[in-house]
């Protein structure tokens, strides 16, 4: 299993579509910087398909003023729980 | 764990920076090792030690010392993107004829194979991109 991170927001890049197209059934996805966009449930259809597997990062989260605004379906954790995601994958894979 | 994090952002253009190096805290909180950081691209000036940056500002490159220091983490800068882009420890300086320099330690220049030897010892390479 690969931990995909991506830093973009599906509205304006569409790396988005390189990862996905990248990731296996089993990888999970984590969104960070102006990528926790595509944590709101607007624009989350983005990543149908990934129920249990996406993520968003907390501290970026909070920072965009988007803290409590995420769809259901995505699990927010810290930088912490960044580190914990990145032990549970056999590799990381950043896209940008 | 052995960890390695590959930073690509330039300081003060965009996140890259700031997200390697709260990760990077994270990653030594939660008792990994860290082993390095190889800056590459434009995230070379991040070693720009002439930088200088107004007060009440973060100061990246301060950060990534006290990081090496309180936690013997080396910081490794790719020597041909940043004699392209000015950074010159002493001994290129010397060697290019230049006045200045602006790469000190702990910030070391090196080449890429310090990179490949990162992503084959540690047991995790996490990168930023910008």
């Amino acid at each position: 299993m690969l931990l995909h991170v991506v830093n973009r927001s599906p509205a304006t890049s569409r790396v988005y579509q390189q990862a996905l197209s990248g990731m296996s059934s089993e990888d999970r996805l984590l969104l960070i910087e102006d990528g926790v966009q595509g944590a709101l449930p607007q624009l989350v259809p983005y990543y149908a398909g990934l129920e249990g597997r996406l993520f968003a990062l907390k501290e970026d989260l909070a920072s965009r003023g988007l803290l409590g605004l995420c769809d259901a379906s995505v699990q927010v954790v810290d930088v912490d729980g960044f580190v914990e995601l990145t032990e549970e994958a056999e590799r990381t894979v950043s896209w940008y | 764990m052995r960890y390695a994090i590959l930073l690509m952002g330039a300081p003060y253009s965009n996140q890259a920076s700031h997200s390697a190096l709260r990760f990077a805290h994270a990653v030594v909180e939660r008792g990994h090792r860290l082993e390095a950081v190889f800056f590459y691209h434009d995230g070379v000036q991040n070693a720009a030690g002439l930088a200088a940056p107004p007060q009440d500002e973060p100061h990246l490159g301060e950060a990534w010392v006290s990081l090496a220091n309180e936690h013997r983490v080396a910081l490794q800068v790719c020597i041909a993107a940043a004699l392209r882009r000015g950074l010159l420890d002493e001994r290129e300086a010397v060697r290019h004829g230049k006045d200045g320099v602006s790469v000190q330690a702990p910030f070391e220049l090196t080449g890429l194979g310090q990179l490949i030897d990162l992503g084959t010892r540690c047991d995790r390479l996490v990168t930023f991109g910008p």
